[in-house]
């Protein structure tokens, strides 16, 4: 069923190595180098492997110029949702409205306590998360003149002055497995960012997700096609074969086609932290899977591809 | 009241979101200006200003040597843990231009209606011990149980790329005591034109320095003068007691004019920089930073470290210093130098032997830390370390003269000569440094077809033990040149290499896994297939003891310098026939994409145990003898590398490395320096020579082994005319 019909966009995970950090951003570069339209970082602020992801994004936004960034995804727990915000703004202001807020609840609770934060459980954490989200829109929203006020269980805003508003309407991406991450998702979000290796249940699972994200979003009163869904996907290129991403671009550019126009993914972002990957993806995959989900999207049958 | 610091001039900008783009353009005019540092004013509660961190870390990316700060952080409102690893983050991504300037926020009202809770200066000190707790190098998790902000067990890390400084801003008696006790800097508003108590505030931060043991020195004072107008000289009047009466000496201009910024740039800052030089001199103030208490007490007796020739000091790490535990160790061994100096230039590396010489210490040098029989690194010694000298650049595309630098490594090496369709034969790793390496062979993965590394040498440029920058080639110093290529760590530091590449494509690299229980017999299958294979072919083997209840598997590696496809799979099949074979990948691949390496430093531990030989052919002895060690546990890696081929067309008497019919170099690492020993030596009668880069052992002999008579004899010639006081003796030290 969903092809909830955007425009395609591709880019890159890239592992923000502390010991390395050049050839972190030397990825970055080439993600734009190879024609993608997004470079995303993950961000484990509890790790000392890593390069602070924020950090990152800034720098690396600044070294480029047409691609935009993102965290895959954000802690939010480590960051406050106001200054996050504002932040945000900032990023996007600086870079002419390229960056993107993936962000999620947070998950290993003991690192994130070690670190001086607070130890949620799953249940508050979402509960946190959707909190953060109307702290995060409430400071963008800067026509709206009334008082600012979130009077939540885990951040409280108290008339805090509105803005900077952002130079275009950032998408808040959120990293979402469990059935309550999901609903907030099609509830509150712009965007689904999962993990195809965390979904165990692959692709029964991605279909029963589409539908509480749905399900959410319609009892919210929003378009289900309001919420993208996109993909962090592994893959090799290489001789063809029976597994899933691992063959030649022609391999990849059919099974993309099927997660498009059947499960509904418009974005795919690559791990791997291979340049010469990412410029495959970039070159060879991307527009011929454009072509191909632009010709079945015209087509009046519908979706015919992967057959 | 002065303390000597050098003099530094700034500019405070508040930044206007309504107009990112303004605040850029005054950071890259503050530097083009002349200015060490841009500091953005941190509101994070502000609409009307740009978040300050996003901005620094944009402005970093937009910049190359102004430094960065804020003027001052809001604590309470950037959890310390996660602002540290930021700053470290921003400190490596900038090459060390970050100072962290923190404070404890002044409008409270604001901080609270954004959800902030404020902080007392005591908390503002516990924010400082949990930022460089994360900062240190200690290997146990980071607890710091304070009143305000408790951390049980976070990881450290990363380390910046500089010890980077925390400047506190503030005014309260609380806090002045708390810079006194802490921090690295006070920053404060002074208004040069209506003096207050500047000299008070300063007296206290140094009475709570002395109590907590410290120098006051060690605590630059920032002043932070409000906007600039009026005539140029009556600033520079103003600005001057300050300085030479104040203890100001960093002066920060807060202004969002490009205009007065210039204007300060050419009226103010040179005047007052001549008229406090002049001052200072009168009144015998010697300029000099003072480092920390902390980095003083990590010092080793014997370096005599404020000696340091300045054209070092900024880049050298000692064991106090944030980066050290990024270049204390190799990737071999673990080492605890007492100072690591990193020259970049070779005008700088003859201070650093000029310098090292005085120091009674050890000295060692060292490229890309993959020294195995190369000690580079020590135990409270120097170590001068050439990993900024990495430039790799072509010289002449007619004839592939290349020219690189001894800090490079060969996958960037490989890398960087890919485009032009060459390569240079280095070794079967692309995290070797050149260094290293290029002055005392190079087996690598083109070999037989391509010779040894040395064997593409044209020139080299070196700083001799007497601090002289000499270059040496066929016609120009032969005798050093024939020295370098085999013997070059005992007689200076090159600081350029000349090769000529040759061309080389794409080339067949196949990983083939055998069952090599019989293993006596499967070393003689192999080597006598290498050796009847024509000279396109390079393979390498490794083995080790047998897992329990799994068979004998060796691994071999070969390279055919052919990209047809055919010719690739013809050279293989021979050595695949050798044994049964378990498993082969066999693929066609650009030369640059064997020598790929990931990322990553050194973090080597205790010391390498290994031994080296040289044997001409695999024969029924010497492949029994190598079959009882490998099954006698005595080594857990066993290699032997092909040489032969075009390594032995270069006549002995050519190149200090002199073994030139050898066709087979084998290695074994082992965990105890005398199983390893014992059990080698028994072997050694097949072997006819060693080569220096894999061995390990001390024993005075092996330096016969290394080098036959006639070049041994040479090269202690040469090393009496060179090096006559042996400064040069990390490696295969030339003695007798
Ligand atoms: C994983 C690994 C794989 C290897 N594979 C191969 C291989 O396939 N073939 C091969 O031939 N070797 C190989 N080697 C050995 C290697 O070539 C030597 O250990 C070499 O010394 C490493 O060079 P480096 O610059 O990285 O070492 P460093 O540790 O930086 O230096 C080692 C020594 O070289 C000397 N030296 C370094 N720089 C200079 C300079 N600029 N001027 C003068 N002397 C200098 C010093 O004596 C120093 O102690 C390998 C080593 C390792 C650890």
């Amino acid at each position: 069923m969903p092809d909830y019909g955007h425009d395609l966009i591709f880019g890159s995970f890239i592992t923000p190595a502390a010991a390395a950090p050049q050839q972190v951003v030397g990825l970055a570069r080439a993600t734009e180098a190879a024609g993608l339209d997004l470079a995303t970082f993950q961000d484990h602020p509890y790790q000392a492997a890593f390069l602070d992801t924020w950090t990152l994004l800034s720098y690396v936004a600044s070294q480029t110029e047409r691609i935009h960034v993102s965290a895959n995804v954000l802690n939010l727990p480590l960051r406050p949702p106001a200054v996050l915000a504002r932040a945000a703004a900032s990023l996007d202001l600086l870079s002419g409205g390229r960056f993107e807020l993936g962000l999620g609840a947070g998950g290993f609770w003991d690192a994130i306590g070690a670190m001086g934060g607070r130890r949620l459980t799953p249940g508050q954490g979402v509960r946190a998360l959707s909190e953060a989200i109307d702290v995060i829109r409430g400071i963008w929203d800067v026509d709206n003149p009334a008082r600012f006020q979130v009077d939540g269980t885990y951040y409280q805003v108290n008339g805090a002055k509105r803005g900077p508003a952002p130079a275009h309407g950032i998408g808040i991406w959120l990293g979402a497995y469990k059935p309550k991450m999901l609903r907030l998702t099609g509830a509150k979000a712009d965007g689904w960012l999962p993990s195809l290796p965390y979904m165990p249940g692959g692709l029964r699972e991605i279909t029963e997700s589409n539908a509480i994200i749905d399900a959410a979003a319609e009892e919210a009163g929003r378009d289900p096609a309001a919420v993208r869904r996109l993909l962090n996907i592994g893959g090799r290129f290489g001789p063809g074969s029976e597994r899933f991403l691992s063959g030649p671009p022609e391999q990849w550019v059919e099974q993309l086609a099927v997660l498009t126009l059947e499960y509904g993914f418009s974005g795919y972002i690559l791990m791997g932290d291979d340049p010469a990957a990412l410029q495959i993806f970039g070159q060879e995959v991307a527009p011929a899977l454009r072509e191909l989900v632009a010709a079945e999207r015209r087509s009046p049958v519908g979706s015919e591809a992967g057959r | 009241m002065d303390y000597g610091h050098p003099l530094r001039f700034g500019t405070l900008v508040a930044a206007a979101s309504g107009t990112p783009e303004h605040a850029v353009k005054l950071a890259r005019l503050s530097e083009e200006l002349g200015f060490g540092l841009i500091a953005f004013q941190d509101q994070p509660y502000r609409p009307d200003l740009l978040d300050t961190w996003t901005l620094l870390a944009w402005v970093a990316a937009r910049t190359r040597t102004i430094h960065l700060s804020a003027g001052a952080l809001n604590v309470p409102m950037r959890p310390p843990a996660v602002l540290a690893r930021a700053a470290a983050s921003l400190d490596l991504l900038s090459g060390g231009r970050l100072g962290l300037a923190l404070g404890a926020g002044d409008d409270r009202d604001e901080m609270a209606a954004s959800g902030a809770v404020p902080i007392s200066p005591g908390a503002l000190g516990e924010a400082i011990d949990v930022v460089r707790g994360i900062w240190s190098s200690d290997r146990t998790p980071l607890r710091v149980a304070g009143e305000h902000y408790r951390l049980d067990g976070a990881e450290r890390g990363p380390a910046p790329a500089h010890n980077i400084p925390i400047w506190v801003g503030g005014h309260d008696p609380g806090t002045l005591r708390l810079i006194g006790r802490q921090a690295d800097g006070w920053m404060a508003s002074i208004d040069p034109m209506e003096p207050g108590d500047v000299r008070a505030a300063q007296a206290l931060i140094d009475e709570a320095a002395a109590e907590a043991g410290r120098d006051p020195r060690e605590i630059r004072r920032f002043a932070v003068i409000p906007e600039f107008d009026g005539p140029g000289g009556r600033w520079v009047e103003a600005l001057l007691p300050l300085v030479l009466d104040e203890g100001v000496s960093t002066i920060l201009l807060r202004t969002d004019d490009p205009g007065a910024l210039r204007r300060f740039a050419d009226e103010v800052a040179p005047a007052v920089c001549g008229a406090v030089a002049a001052g200072r001199s009168s009144q015998g103030t010697a300029v000099r930073t003072v480092p920390s208490a902390f980095v003083r007490a990590r010092r080793h007796p014997g370096i005599d470290y404020d000696a340091i020739p300045a054209s070092l000091a900024d880049l050298a790490v000692e064991p106090g210093d944030a980066g050290y535990a990024a270049v204390r160790s190799t990737y071999m061994r673990g080492g605890s130098p007492g100072l690591v100096l990193r020259p970049r230039t070779a005008r700088e590396v003859a201070d650093a032997v000029a310098f090292a010489r005085r120091q009674p210490v050890k000295l060692s040098i060292r490229s890309g830390g993959h020294g195995i029989s190369g000690r580079s690194t020590n135990r409270g010694g120097i170590i001068i370390d050439l990993g900024q000298l990495d430039q790799i650049e072509v010289v002449d595309k007619e004839t592939r003269r290349v020219r690189i630098g001894p800090g490079a490594r060969w996958g960037q090496v490989a890398a960087a000569l890919a485009p032009y369709g060459w390569a240079l034969s280095s070794g079967d790793y692309g995290g070797v440094g050149v260094g290293g390496l290029a002055t005392s062979g190079g087996i690598g993965w083109l070999a037989r077809r391509h010779g040894l590394t040395i064997d593409h040498l044209r020139a080299v440029e070196l700083v001799l033990a007497d601090g002289t920058l000499t270059r040496a080639d066929e016609t120009h110093n032969p005798g050093l040149f024939w020295a370098v290529r085999g013997a070059g760590a005992n007689f200076g530091i090159v600081t350029a290499f000349e090769f000529e590449a040759d061309e080389v494509g794409d080339v067949g690299f196949g990983r083939l896994f055998f069952d090599a229980s019989d293993t006596a017999a499967f070393l003689r299958g192999w080597g006598a297939a290498v050796e009847a294979a024509p000279r396109d072919l390079t393979s390498f083997l490794i083995m080790g003891p047998p897992r329990p209840g799994q068979p004998v598997v060796a691994q071999v590696m070969v390279v055919v310098d052919s990209d047809d496809p055919d010719t690739i799979i013809d050279r293989i099949q021979p050595l695949a026939d050798v044994a049964p074979l378990l498993d082969h990948v066999i693929q066609r691949v650009p030369y640059a994409q064997i020598m790929e390496v990931p990322p990553g430093g050194h973090n080597g531990q205790g010391e390498p145990v290994s031994r080296s030989g040289l044997v001409g052919h695999l024969t029924p002895e010497f492949a029994a003898a190598a079959a009882d060690l490998i099954m006698g546990g005595d080594t857990y890696f066993f290699q032997i590398r092909s040489v032969g081929g075009a390594v032995s067309d270069v006549p002995p008497e050519a190149t200090a490395y002199a073994h030139r019919s050898a066709n087979f170099q084998v290695t074994a690492l082992g965990a105890s320096r005398s199983r390893l020993d014992r059990a080698w030596d028994a072997m050694s009668h097949h072997m006819s020579g060693l080569y220096i880069n894999f061995e390990t052992d001390l024993r005075p002999e092996r330096l016969d082994d290394a080098y036959p008579p006639g070049t041994l004899a040479r090269l202690r010639a040469l090393k009496r005319r060179y090096d006559p006081d042996n400064v040069f003796r990390d490696n295969f030290n030339i003695t007798g």
